[in-house]
């Protein structure tokens, strides 16, 4: 029998290992609910924030009355208010994403589809909302940000559906996403970003001038990034169709240079607007990249 | 040239790659990668280098297999080029030239030279083909040929040239190269000529060919034909000591050379050396006792002299020798001569008795003497002059023109001719002699108040042979007085001077050197009637002192060098026609005759003490026989020196018997290639290995630059 949803990403075992886990924002965030993340709103938490001075109606209970005391003024204490984390899953389905040097191992888009399985179920488990947008040269599906395992369940079987074809527009795509994200959130990209680099820059630089937590987890097969083929091939364009002959051994050092150059320049880009850039190989298992990086992610968050 | 030519084809197989290249079937896999974009910039970013490593890869592969091809071809390189030698191997005509100077029994540490030198004319004889002819020459002062006509019986040519044996002499290497050249341009057919020389490479033997090559005459020593030098192959094998070590006596000198028993003599030796500085012991030996040793430090290219005295030496004939250690030319360590001691020297007084009266009185002072004999002028043509030191002639003219002739051969030969004039004197009889140191004129009566005169010997001039000096005690001043006297007609003679004068101008004593003699002639008589000088003092030691100032006549020479050619009368004292001479090998010498009753010993052959038999008498030593010791002096010539004092085209020098069959299989059969192109071969694979593996293992790209931790963070770059 087919698995659907959730199961046909993540087994027991991968969900028991991802328990514990948390996907923090390193930034406020605005959710609906009370939860565990800094809120940009100041409200009730144990967190103190400032003061500011009393004005009518003010419930009284929050004068600093250790400041009147000394001052003769009144103040009122201000508290951070904290609120749950949205995340929202971008996840590209582009041709490109078709691609896999070794049948054992699982396509661009297999990878990036159960990475974002795994993370969404971190965020649900820690009671904050995730939603999910596929795209490939246009929106194909949005999926609305809920803290309901059942909606995600249901936003798998849709992810399920949907198989990487044709070509990408992802800049243009993540434009339209990024303007339809009102509140600060978290953004999570999963792509081979085989797109324009400076189109693809810009759209997630629109990301963040929307004060959103943006995290980028550039996916690879290992042989994009060393072109270890051992024999001369026609290599056929999984996107635009278009092929030609090569000897991937004569070549490989120019193509390792181009690509290193290509990395490199997603990376700086990245670092300057303080995008978290991950860049991550299908030979990794999902639920161990993903374990070391929240980890890593928590440690550098304190 | 190749050993295999049919691999040649095997050629083609360097167009492999190439073929390979244009017909090559490219079974591409179509394989799906997300995108091209990477791979064209690569591809346009590597073309041109990948263009040239596949041009060096082709160029190597290429040069691989024609190299591989080249090694089973077994190229050869030959250096004798001719459609003969190209289709088959052509005939040989093989002259060997072996040196039999005595140097060549220098000791090696693997053996004599001249057993080297042997083994290897018995290798190239034994590595000729069927068919080749070869032919031998012994170089010493003469081309000897052993083997004169080329022959292919190898036996018998190894049987001769193993029974050869040194001579005592040095050789001449161009003298026999030509006679060999002469014998293989004697060869009509068109065949290979090679000549080899097998020597221990002293320069002294190639002398003839370096002499010429200084003129720069196109002809060494015996003509060699310019045609012969550049058709004819010479091999030569300098087998000798690189650096040889020796030391030797070189010659030996005896003084005085007339010896008196009881008298002492001074043995002069000069020490030769080769090598380093070194000391030297020298020991003198006399009829086989040790006489002295002297330890000498012998300096090279140099003779170091060291000098013996013997006291007290019996009369008779004494065999000596002055020695050397033993060291590795044993040949030049002993120098052998003889010591003849008389009892008296034998004195003939020529002239009637009253005449000699007061010469013979001072020559035997006291008593008669038998070694004083006094003959009538007459009576002279029945004595042997030779027998004698000296002959007086005291008022003996005129004589006979024989007697004349043979008293200017017995001068010429080394004796002494003293003239006093007499009663009877003719001043034209003196002209008949050409040995006289000058012609006396007329005879003069001196007045007496002129009578006295003092006797004053004049100072040697430079260049002048003969010389006398008055044995006086120191502050006598020798007076005479003069009755007469013989004028002298004109200037002395060539090689004649004025030795003592009595009176200003007045020649009183005339000598002159003739050949190895002397010749004397007085102004006054040995008589009262010309002057008082036979009553004087000094009358008796001025006739002695005449008496050595010869050689003698029968002075025989203390030692002789081998080859040489000398009349026997010179040789030895007394020499009959009935005696034997026997050389120090036992067989008897042959004495030729030389046109009238000369008798000749002919180019001594032996090296050794020579023993005269008497008819019924015993035997006695005469002659001292040593090798000629410039050939002694070892100065080794190299290679290079070798190749351009014989100015061969095709000249192939070696240093050992192993280099030179190398060589001569080398100019024979070519400079085989093969290994040189196999090793060529393993470098171009290793090149081609090493070059085709190396763009795997190329530098590395920005990605691995660029860490990527599990956690997908991206360091570095």
């Amino acid at each position: 029998m087919t698995k659907e949803g959730i199961a046909a990403y993540l087994n027991a075992a991968q969900m028991a290992k991802l328990n514990q886990l948390v996907l923090n924002s390193r930034y406020v965030v605005e959710g609906t609910l009370a939860g565990r993340h800094r809120s940009a709103q100041k409200g009730s938490s144990t967190e103190f924030a400032d003061h500011r001075s009393y004005m009518p109606g003010d419930d009284l209970k929050r004068i600093d009355w250790k400041v009147l005391g000394r001052t003769d003024k009144y103040y009122i204490r201000r508290y951070q208010d904290e609120t749950n984390l949205r995340v929202y899953l971008l996840l590209d389905r582009s041709g490109s994403m078709n691609y896999t040097s070794d049948l054992d191992r699982p396509t661009k888009y297999a990878y990036a589809a159960t990475l974002a399985a795994a993370l969404g179920y971190v965020v649900l488990k820690a009671r904050d909302a995730v939603g999910m947008y596929i795209y490939g040269e246009k929106m194909d599906a949005a999926l609305p940000c809920r803290n309901s395992f059942n909606e995600w369940n249901n936003s798998l079987k849709v992810l399920q559906s949907f198989k990487p074809e044709k070509g990408t527009h992802g800049a243009e795509v993540m434009h339209q996403i990024a303007e339809s994200i009102s509140r600060r959130a978290l953004v999570v990209l999963v792509s081979d970003l085989l797109d324009d680099q400076e189109e693809i820059v810009k759209a997630v630089a629109h990301f963040r001038k929307n004060m959103h937590d943006v995290i980028v987890f550039h996916t690879l097969d290992p042989v994009e990034l060393t072109l270890n083929l051992k024999r001369g091939a026609e290599f056929e364009d999984l996107e635009t169709g278009e092929k030609m002959i090569a000897d991937p051994r004569a070549m490989a050092k120019e193509y390792k240079d181009i690509m290193g150059q290509f990395i490199e320049t997603y990376r700086k880009a990245f670092a300057e607007m303080k995008v978290d850039y991950r860049l991550v190989t299908t030979d990794e298992p999902v639920d161990t990249f993903v374990r070391a990086y929240l980890e890593e992610r928590k440690r550098m968050s304190r | 040239m190749f050993g295999s030519p049919m691999f040649l084809w095997a050629l083609l197989a360097a167009g492999i790659p190439l073929m390979l290249h244009m017909f090559q079937r490219r079974r591409t896999v179509n394989t799906p990668f997300p995108t091209i974009r990477f791979l064209k910039a690569a591809q346009k970013r590597s073309s041109s280098r990948v263009r040239f490593e596949n041009f060096l890869l082709w160029l190597l592969r290429t040069a691989l297999l024609a190299a591989l091809a080249l090694a089973f071809a077994q190229p050869v390189l030959r250096n004798v080029a001719g459609a003969d030698s190209f289709l088959g191997r052509s005939r040989r005509d093989v002259a060997i030239v072996l040196d039999g100077s005595y140097s060549m029994n220098y000791e090696l540490d693997r053996g004599k030279v001249w057993s080297l030198c042997k083994d290897a004319a018995v290798q190239i004889v034994q590595a000729l083909h069927p068919g080749d002819r070869v032919c031998v020459y012994l170089a010493t002062d003469t081309a000897v040929p052993v083997i004169e006509k080329p022959t292919t019986e190898y036996a018998t040519v190894v049987s001769a040239i193993q029974s050869l044996s040194c001579a005592h002499v040095s050789s001449k290497l161009g003298e026999t190269v030509a006679a060999a050249l002469r014998t293989l341009g004697a060869v009509k057919e068109k065949t290979e000529k090679e000549v080899f020389v097998l020597t221990d490479g002293q320069a002294l033997s190639w002398e003839d060919f370096r002499a010429s090559s200084k003129k720069g005459d196109e002809d060494a020593g015996e003509a060699i034909p310019r045609e012969a030098r550049d058709k004819v192959a010479f091999f030569a094998l300098l087998a000798g000591a690189a650096s040889p070590e020796n030391a030797f006596p070189s010659f030996v000198k005896v003084s005085p050379p007339l010896m008196l028993q009881g008298q002492s003599a001074r043995v002069a030796v000069r020490i030769g050396r080769t090598g380093a500085p070194k000391p030297v012991t020298v020991t003198l030996k006399v009829d086989g006792q040790e006489q002295g040793s002297r330890s000498v430090t012998a300096e090279p290219g140099t003779e170091t002299s060291v000098e013996f005295v013997l006291n007290n030496l019996e009369a008779g004939i004494h065999v000596a020798s002055v020695s050397t250690p033993k060291d590795a030319l044993a040949e030049d360590d002993v120098f052998q001569f003889l010591l003849r001691v008389n009892h008296r020297l034998p004195v003939l007084v020529v002239g009637r008795h009253e005449a000699t009266r007061y010469l013979r009185a001072a020559l035997a002072p006291g008593a008669a003497d038998d070694s004083i004999r006094q003959v009538t002028p007459d009576a002279l043509d029945a004595v042997e002059l030779r027998d004698f030191q000296a002959v007086f002639f005291c008022d003996a003219l005129p004589l006979s023109g024989q007697t004349v002739l043979r008293i200017e051969t017995y001068v010429q030969n080394g004796g002494v001719a003293v003239f006093f004039p007499g009663e009877t004197c003719d001043p034209s009889a003196y002209a008949v002699f050409n040995i006289l140191p000058a012609q006396p004129g007329e005879v003069a009566s001196v007045a007496t108040a002129d009578a006295a005169r003092f006797l004053r010997r004049l100072p040697r001039k430079e260049g002048q042979k003969v010389d006398f000096t008055l044995p006086l005690p120191p502050g006598t001043m020798p007076t005479v007085a003069l009755k007469r006297i013989l004028r002298i007609a004109g200037e002395p003679a060539e090689e004649a001077a004025t030795l003592v004068t009595a009176g200003e101008g007045m020649p009183f004593l005339l000598g002159r050197a003739a050949g190895r003699g002397r010749c004397f002639l007085f102004t006054v008589g040995a008589t009262r009637e010309w002057s008082t000088f036979p009553l004087t003092a000094f009358f008796v030691p001025v006739v002695h002192q005449l008496i050595r100032q010869g050689s003698g006549a029968s002075v025989q020479p203390a030692h002789v060098t081998l080859g040489t050619s000398m009349a026997a009368n010179e040789a030895i004292p007394n020499y009959r026609e009935e005696d034997t001479v026997t050389m120090p090998s036992g067989a008897p010498l042959q004495v030729k005759e030389s046109g009238g009753r000369n008798l000749i010993l002919s180019e001594l052959p032996e090296p050794g003490i020579y023993l005269r038999t008497k008819a019924g008498g015993t035997d006695e030593p005469v002659l001292a026989v040593n090798t000629d010791r410039s050939e002694s002096k070892l100065d080794p010539a190299s290679q290079d020196d070798v190749a351009e004092w014989t100015g061969f085209k095709k000249c192939v020098v070696a240093t050992d018997a192993e280099e030179l069959a190398r060589l001569v299989e080398e100019r024979r059969n070519g400079r085989s290639f093969t290994e040189l192109v196999l090793w060529l071969a393993l470098l171009l694979s290793l090149a081609e290995w090493g070059f085709a593996n190396a763009a795997l293992r190329s530098r590395k790209g920005a990605t691995e630059n660029l860490a990527v931790s599990v956690t997908g963070k991206v360091t570095g770059g």
